[in-house]
């Protein structure tokens, strides 16, 4: 039986301007994953996509195993939980591996928000049509996921008693890591002069507070272990995985914006990994603004509820703190790659390829996606070592 | 063309242009219903009664089918506020920064709303009375612009009852 472990990854240049249509940098990610895997296009019998949900023209589709050159597959699935997709993907694939219904599988997740004339901020708020819940939010001025994203940290810091110079380290913290990644788009050192002009977008969220699109790609390979001592690189064993999907009401009395007890899945994720979360030595989450980074650290289990501003301006989060998170600079500061962000990251830190920001020894990470208003939930366990 | 008669009532919305009037077919149909005659429903759970999400069909404490709407007191609390800046040119019609407010109906539900005019400086926790404004031909939620005469709370300008006294500026 093939033991599975991510062999291969590819991730495009990231772009901040228009132009590569969503297919094709897809399939430019597939090229570079299979390369750094050494693995050719007629080994890989599985493929799994991960789009961009909503309105997007040239959204990428099991289609992509015909344009990009695919032979025969055995294991072929457009894969949708939104933000938790790509750490899915993960889970699917190396299910699939297991129990033998494919052997070298490729993941894949390509976006181009940035289009010519307009901002990437007017393709999300032009998104969402007329129907449903979603047409009476839109027909009231949410647009977009910023206002929705607000509306969750106004709830958030009026219930914890926290305040914007929480969501500002955590900005900061990203910013940090970013600063040491040649990746990342933003890499400008910030101070909180710097976050206190920025642009406000939809109070309490500045532009800062922000994930920042790309047009890009990025995938992996998952595959037999032993290809990847082939290529050169340390197999990254995936030992836990899990998913959580709370069922968070809009209805009083219980909160509807986050929370939902996710910690039990995380719980479950290292159990399998038979890990703790004292043996995490990097955490890279998905991060599309400030407050969710403190939403998630506390619903994970890793503080107390209201706990993590603190942490964070205690500097925990950033580079030499004692919970690495987002150590490539998170889709704060590095890339709005939807789940690719976290599981690309968690990947480089394990193959000791993060550089500048390498943190050292580090041989266990925990890679989360979430999917929606923090609807969805998936975890993958990453480790150095075999089971 | 469709609805040119009733369209001839429409008046022009403050904050979004007319092609982000919701469409009222589907699970919303009652809600937008009742709005039209100036009526506030919501769905309740036809067995256990209790309060259901907009497009909810399964009731998720006793498992019967069938949301019931039914009408409400057209008031509530604000359970998350924030002040939009942002302004996409093509559908937002406001110069001015516009609240968006989550607000928690004495019902239970939880409705995101803007307000019937341009007014700012809500808190987590104010009361607010609920109305309608009207986007294209369809009315739908809004917070009234004029603050609610059951909120104790807020500050009596001696000499001054009327409603601009108490309207709140943008933070």
């Amino acid at each position: 039986m093939i033991d599975p472990a991510l062999i291969g990854l590819g991730l495009t240049p990231m772009s901040v301007r228009p132009g590569g249509g969503a297919e094709a940098l897809a399939l430019e990610a597939v090229r570079r994953a299979l390369e750094d895997a050494a693995v050719g296009l007629d080994e890989v019998d599985g493929l799994l996509v991960n789009s961009s949900q909503g309105i997007r023209p040239d959204r990428v589709g099991t289609a992509l195993a015909r344009h990009g050159g695919f032979k025969q597959l055995r294991l072929l699935e457009h894969v949708e939980i939104k933000g938790a997709t790509a750490a899915a993907m993960v889970q699917r694939a190396v299910l699939a591996v297991r129990a033998g219904m494919a052997s070298t599988v490729v993941c894949v997740f390509g976006d181009a928000p940035l289009r010519p004339g307009g901002t990437s901020g007017s393709t999300y708020a032009k998104s969402g049509g007329v129907d449903g819940l979603r047409g009476l939010e839109r027909a009231s001025g949410l647009l977009g996921s910023v206002p929705t994203f607000a509306l969750l940290a106004s709830r958030y810091l009026a219930l914890t008693g926290g305040s914007e110079a929480d969501l500002c380290a955590v900005v900061r913290s990203t910013r940090a890591w970013a600063v040491a990644n040649p990746q990342a788009v933003q890499r400008s050192p910030l101070t909180a002069a710097d976050y206190e002009s920025s642009r406000m977008v939809s109070t309490p969220l500045r532009v800062l507070d922000c994930a920042r699109p790309v047009n890009g790609a990025g995938a992996v390979v998952i595959g037999d272990a032993r290809r990847a001592v082939e290529a050169g690189h340390p197999p990254v064993f995936v030992r836990g995985m899990s998913q959580w999907h709370p069922m968070r009401r809009r209805t009083a009395p219980g909160e509807s914006w986050f929370g939902g007890g996710a910690g039990p899945a995380v719980d479950a994720a290292l159990a399998m990994a038979e890990r703790s979360r004292a043996d995490i030595d990097v955490l890279e989450l998905y991060d599309p603004f400030s407050v969710v980074t403190l939403c998630l650290l506390e619903d994970y289990g890793f503080c107390e509820l209201g706990q993590a501003g603190e942490l964070a301006r205690a500097g925990a989060l950033g580079p030499g703190g004692k919970l690495p998170t987002n150590t490539g600079g998170g889709q704060l500061s590095a890339f709005y790659l939807q789940g690719i962000t976290p599981l690309a990251e968690g990947i480089i830190q394990l193959r000791g390829n993060g550089g500048e920001r390498q943190v050292a020894g580090a041989s266990t990470a925990l890679v989360a996606g979430i999917g929606g208003r923090i609807d969805h939930h998936a975890f993958v366990v990453l480790d150095r070592d075999a089971a | 063309m469709r609805g040119s008669v009733t369209r001839a009532q429409a008046t022009t919305d403050w904050l979004v242009v007319d092609s982000l009037a919701p469409a009222t077919a589907g699970a919303l149909e009652p809600m937008y219903d009742a709005a039209a005659a100036g009526r506030l429903q919501m769905p309740f759970c036809a067995s256990c009664r209790i309060a259901l999400e907009l497009e909810q069909l399964v009731c998720d404490r006793c498992g019967s089918g069938g949301p019931q709407w039914q009408e409400v007191e057209p008031r509530g609390t604000v359970h998350a506020v924030t002040t939009v800046h942002r302004h996409e040119p093509s559908l937002i019609r406001a110069r001015e920064p516009y609240s968006i407010l989550d607000v928690e109906l004495e019902s239970g539900h939880r409705i995101i709303m803007t307000t019937t005019a341009p007014v700012g400086g809500y808190a987590v926790g104010d009361a607010v009375a609920v109305t309608f404004r009207t986007v294209g031909d369809v009315a739908i939620p809004a917070v009234s612009a004029t603050p609610p005469v059951w909120a104790h709370d807020l500050p009596v300008q001696p000499g001054d009852d009327s409603a601009e006294s108490t309207t709140k500026e943008h933070r």
